[in-house]
């Protein structure tokens, strides 16, 4: 569209013939008609979809919303705000999703460098360790769920068993209120790790490596050359997935509610804050301080986001 | 051999220490296969056992081979439909949204208009909002506006158009030159044409990678659909498969055979397509 408009004489007849003229000449372009077929419904769509909802859950998170009745809802201010904090599972589930993700950024990021490095060095096989290191990625979330409940269970699961047949002590798992939420991010990284993997190996063999070339020819062993080459030059890789594993394990739900159902582990040592929301919202029916408290957890992500944009951001890049 | 190794004693060590270290790599990377893997291998075989014997024995083959636990579950349980009902509105939402995420990534790369950049940059800010946020409002948007709740069609609708991937089309489409662009114009192509024949051609690398990247997003999809679909025989896979944890407290052979229904047909076209959801994946990684 830019290009082969002639600027200067459209400007220059424009000038001397109005308005009405470009807007006719537009209106003639096969472009403007296929640009205006293709936008129309898109902003159609993310005003119904996207943008009005989000409009919506502001307002809503400051009335007491009446089902029957929305449009007369009294509101109520910061109300639902300062009841969903007084919400007796609220610092529980803040406590717990926060575990979650420090949990989550312990297991996850080291085993995923760890992998990535090996698998951009080793020289027969890449492809293939690849493809089967991905395979609990695209297998159903819930599938993993119920296969590490059978192996996970404290009397006839196969972990034990296998504790006990080496003589170790055999562990709770997932059924003791200490060991339930470490436990439940370890099946959450054996899910997700290979997701990792792959956008980290990529990164790694984006490296030129001429700079590992040289590296050798000056004497250095691997250690040196990944902390000096390889950690530097992946700063937008690694920034890229601390922000999404912060995002992705701040937003858990599906892994503990399939394993524990609604109300979260024993003793709701696994109840995380969406389930919270999810209890306010589709449980209780309380859709104001749902959304209140959602709208806190935006805030938090928002606030977690911009501070590892400005803690790990490189301020160059290859 | 051993002349030349004495005669030249460094480059006889190198080989030997590449050979050690390659090595090693290779034993850790077969570890981790083996612990990635061994899980899934487990399950077939105790989706096989009866429930004692699963629950008994510590082997990993089973003594009685049967097939009495699908038997049990394909007739208590409506497998297809929540097959039917997954496959819908996966394909649906991928087909839909891979279609819009290109050509709005056309449009916002080789368009020029008033408040492009305003509107792209506000596009992708709702990536920022958690799901939770819009949830309910959308939820009721859904049912009351649209009367799709416990509608297939509720979860369809709202994929149609995804920021990530009009901002990964964007992205690629940026290196598309401008002069082919022209040059097909000057031939006197239409818009459409110039679309579908020049440029979608052109993107089908990025697009492969997004198609992946819906599918799987919307394939294990389980809180949207939660809220949406209530009714077992309009429910997706992930939602029945969940139902089994109450519907068979702790009869583990019918988790894994239920589990086996839902995993084996993806491992099948993953096992053929593994290479596309690799470079998929690892795309995405690079271009974001």
């Amino acid at each position: 569209m830019t290009s082969i408009v002639d600027g200067s004489r459209a400007a220059g007849r424009a000038e001397t013939t109005g308005v009405w003229f470009v807007v006719k000449k537009t209106l003639r372009k096969p472009q403007f008609w296929f640009g205006f077929t293709m936008i129309v419904p898109l902003l159609i769509w993310y005003w119904i979809f996207s943008f009005w909802p989000i409009i919506q859950a502001f307002r809503m998170s400051t009335v007491a919303y009446k089902l029957l009745d929305p449009a007369n809802s009294p509101f109520v201010g910061i109300g639902n705000f300062l009841k969903i904090s007084q919400h007796p599972l609220f610092l529980v589930s803040v406590k717990n999703t926060i575990l979650w993700a420090v949990y989550s950024f312990i297991f996850h990021l080291p085993l995923a460098m760890l992998i990535a490095v090996f698998l951009s060095k080793v020289r027969r096989g890449r492809n293939v360790y690849q493809a089967l290191i991905f395979v609990p990625v695209v297998v159903s979330l819930v599938a993993v769920s119920l296969l590490f409940k059978m192996l996970m269970d404290p009397e006839v699961g196969q972990l034990n068993k296998l504790l006990s047949s080496v003589g170790l002590p055999e562990l709770q798992w997932l059924s003791s209120s200490s060991s339930a939420l470490p436990t439940a991010v370890i099946i959450a990284t054996w899910k997700g790790l290979g997701f990792y993997v792959v956008i980290l190996t990529a990164g790694m063999m984006n490296i030129p490596s001429e700079l590992y070339d040289a590296a050798l020819v000056d004497g250095t062993n691997p250690w040196q050359q990944f902390w000096r080459i390889t950690m530097p030059l992946m700063g937008h890789t690694i920034l890229l997935i601390t922000v999404l594993l912060a995002i992705g394990s701040l937003q858990e739900f599906t892994l503990p509610t399939v394993l524990f159902g609604s109300e979260g582990g024993p003793g709701n040592s696994t109840y995380l804050y969406n389930m919270l929301i999810y209890q306010e919202a589709f449980l209780d029916i309380r859709f104001g301080t749902a959304t209140a408290a959602s709208l806190l957890q935006f805030a938090f992500i928002l606030a977690i986001s911009v501070l590892q944009i400005k803690l790990i951001r490189p301020s160059w890049s290859y | 051999m051993a002349v030349i190794s004495e005669a030249r004693p460094a480059r006889r060590r190198l080989p030997r220490r590449i050979l050690i270290s390659q090595s090693l790599i290779q034993i850790f990377l077969l570890g981790m296969v083996v612990v990635a893997i061994f899980p899934f291998i487990w399950m077939i075989f105790a989706s096989l056992k009866p429930f004692k014997e699963l629950v008994e024995s510590r082997a990993l083959l089973p003594e009685t081979w049967t097939l009495r636990n699908y038997e049990e579950i394909l007739g208590r349980v409506n497998f297809v439909a929540a097959f039917r009902n997954s496959i819908v509105s996966a394909v649906s939402v991928t087909v839909v949204s891979v279609f819009t995420s290109s050509v709005m990534g056309y449009i916002f790369s080789k368009y020029r208009f008033v408040g492009k950049e305003v509107l792209f940059t506000i596009i992708l800010s709702t990536m920022m909002v958690p799901f939770a946020v819009i949830m309910v409002p959308l939820y009721i948007t859904i049912a009351n506006s649209f009367g799709l709740a416990d509608h297939l069609g509720g979860i369809i609708v709202t994929g149609f158009y995804t920021a990530f991937g009009i901002f990964l089309m964007r992205q690629f489409m940026e290196s598309i030159p401008f002069e082919l662009i022209d040059a097909a114009r000057i031939d006197g192509a239409s818009e459409w044409r110039i679309f579908f024949t020049l440029v979608l051609p052109m993107s089908l690398s990025p697009m492969s990678a997004l198609a992946v990247f819906v599918y799987l997003f919307n394939w294990d999809s389980f809180l949207w659909p939660l809220i949406v679909l209530n009714s077992q025989d309009n429910q997706t896979l992930p939602l029945v498969l969940a139902g089994l944890r109450n519907l068979w407290w702790t009869r583990y052979e019918m988790w894994a055979a239920g589990s086996m229904l839902t995993v084996v047909p993806v491992m099948v076209i993953y096992s053929f397509a593994s290479r596309y959801f690799i470079r998929g994946i690892a795309m995405t990684g690079l271009k974001a």
